[in-house]
């Protein structure tokens, strides 16, 4: 079974290295970035399979970003799940089109369940 | 107040007007008869010189037609004794007052007394003694106070009606304003002002109190401002720890480390539920406590909280009776499960050494009535109405424990933004915590 491909984008570098090893040690391919400029080339070259995506990125609505991702024929078939520490701006997440919002701080069941879930 | 007042001034000036004009009207008409007494004792001279008394009697007589309200006129010969009188038909009988031998005149309650001595040639022959019936003082003494009660009447009939229409004018403005505080209050919408751009006081309260909401709403967006940015920047380090730990405790299997992880893992936990408080009373304060109402079974929801609880209670065991069966409320499931897991763990916080925790649940007509019961340390009866306000810690515990006493206040914003109640009784040995929720009766 090949191991399925995941996307963190968050502008905290803490953040980025937790995900990546929390999910790596769950037999997860990740690939982490802190500017959200950068996402298209990302998610062209690394083609993933799921987008975690956080909502306050510098200069950036999360959110808004979901959307151009739904909206492109190309990139609007992955998942996308939505983390913010702020718990107000997970309220409508559907809006954006996004399949979960996680709050932060998370429970690492949660987001194993909620990535899993997602993934299937 | 100040139709009192004006009230007040008017009979004192009306008082003071009407005993300035009984005063003049006293003087002018002791001068007038002092007048009149001189006249006769200039006439008097002949008859008391040829002892004539028939002539004096009709002088004096003469002069009712002058004066009618004279009832006596008398003429004392040199020896004082009466040389001549007359009486007015039907009057009482003369008394002449003491004081008269020292004064021109002298006024009684009903009578004015004159006397004009009779002198010729620096000989003094006699006296004329005039007595006089006040009738016509006393009406128009009557009169005037009957015409000034009619004056202070009407006067205070009008001034009340004006400051009727004015207060109506003043407290319109001012109900005006009382209501906008109220809402303000209430909603936490501090952006309303009340346009008000007349010169008079209640134009300047206005908009001194329009400043004063315009500097609440800032300090609001500033604080809500606040607590966004303080949220997301004491959440993400938070994340992080709770993260790593998550992962050490994966990974470690030697003891006492993974006990170590867990103590860490226990006070993120804290942390985070503090956290989460604070937030929640500043939504509270500031009105923006949203609630997702939906329909769902609370019993139900009881059942699921109680089992999770009780999987972490190692301690109390959790007894649910009474349970009515299904029971539809429209209520936000995730704040009323957060009120239950409160009301739960400081059954259990509070009851250190206890073995069980009851929760009733009860039905009415309209509400549906949650219990929960512990047999801990109680609440005593000066606390119970304390225990709901912010930052309260109980003063009596002789044990401490952790907190920072706003949970209760949480929970009582959020039962009373259902439109339902909460209360604590204390029982024999610990308390008991009730809420109400309004119910749909399908």
């Amino acid at each position: 079974m090949t191991m399925k491909k995941i996307l963190v984008v968050d502008d905290d570098a803490d953040i980025l290295v937790l995900m990546q090893l929390t999910l790596k040690m769950h037999d997860f391919q990740v690939e982490v970035i802190s500017t959200w400029q950068q996402i298209n080339e990302t998610i062209t070259n690394f083609n993933p399979d799921l987008i975690i995506l956080d909502v306050s990125l510098n200069g950036a609505d999360g959110r808004d970003i979901c959307r151009t991702i739904k909206e492109s024929p190309l990139t609007a078939h992955i998942p996308v799940i939505l983390f913010s520490a702020n718990a107000e701006l997970g309220k409508n997440f559907k809006e954006s089109r996004a399949q979960a919002f996680i709050a932060k701080p998370y429970e690492l069941s949660d987001l194993l369940k909620t990535i899993k879930r997602n993934l299937n | 107040m100040q139709v009192f007042t004006s009230v007040l001034v008017l009979g004192v000036f009306i008082e003071i007007f009407i005993v300035n004009d009984i005063n003049s009207h006293k003087k002018r008409k002791a001068n007038s008869m002092i007048g009149l007494a001189q006249v006769v004792s200039t006439n008097s001279i002949s008859t008391l010189r040829f002892q004539d008394n028939e002539a004096a009697k009709n002088i004096l007589s003469e002069l009712l037609n002058v004066a009618p309200d004279i009832t006596h006129a008398v003429v004392f010969d040199s020896s004082g004794k009466i040389f001549a009188s007359y009486e007015k038909l039907g009057a009482d009988s003369l008394t002449i007052p003491a004081t008269l031998n020292d004064q021109e005149y002298v006024y009684t309650e009903k009578q004015l007394y004159v006397k004009s001595d009779i002198v010729n040639d620096h000989d003094r022959l006699g006296r004329v003694v005039l007595e006089v019936a006040l009738t016509e003082l006393i009406d128009t003494k009557a009169f005037e106070y009957k015409l000034a009660v009619t004056l202070f009447l009407i006067g205070l009939a009008f001034s009340f009606f004006v400051a009727f229409i004015i207060q109506a004018y003043i407290s319109r403005r001012l109900l005006k304003l009382v209501d906008v505080m109220k809402a303000a209050g209430e909603t936490g919408d501090y952006s309303k002002s009340i346009p008000d751009d007349g010169k008079d006081e209640i134009s300047v309260l206005s908009r001194v109190f329009n400043n004063l909401m315009q500097q609440v709403s800032e300090n609001q967006r500033r604080k809500d401002e606040f607590i966004g940015i303080a949220s997301h920047e004491l959440k993400t380090p938070l994340t992080s720890i709770k993260g790593y730990l998550e992962l050490l405790n994966g990974v470690e299997e030697k003891e006492p480390n993974k006990q170590f992880v867990q103590k860490a893992t226990q006070g993120v936990h804290k942390l985070e539920k503090l956290i989460k408080d604070l937030l929640d009373v500043s939504k509270i304060q500031s009105g923006q406590l949203e609630l997702n109402k939906q329909e769902f079974d609370i019993n139900q929801l009881l059942d699921e909280t109680v089992a999770s609880f009780q999987i972490v209670s190692k301690t109390h065991r959790i007894i649910i009776e009474g349970n009515p069966g299904r029971c539809i409320v429209v209520a936000d499931r995730q704040r009323i499960e957060q009120v239950l897991i409160n009301l739960l763990s400081n059954a259990i916080k509070y009851s250190a050494g206890a073995k069980t925790v009851m929760v009733y649940s009860k039905k009415n007509e309209k509400d549906l009535i949650i219990q929960i019961r512990d047999f801990g340390i109680g609440v005593s009866k000066s606390e119970q109405s304390n225990i709901f306000e912010r930052f309260y810690r109980s003063k009596s515990n002789s044990v401490h424990v952790a907190g920072f006493g706003l949970g209760l206040y949480i929970c009582r914003e959020i039962i009373e933004g259902h439109g339902g109640k909460m209360w604590v009784d204390t029982e024999k040995k610990g308390s008991s915590f009730y809420f109400s929720l309004p119910i749909i009766n399908i």
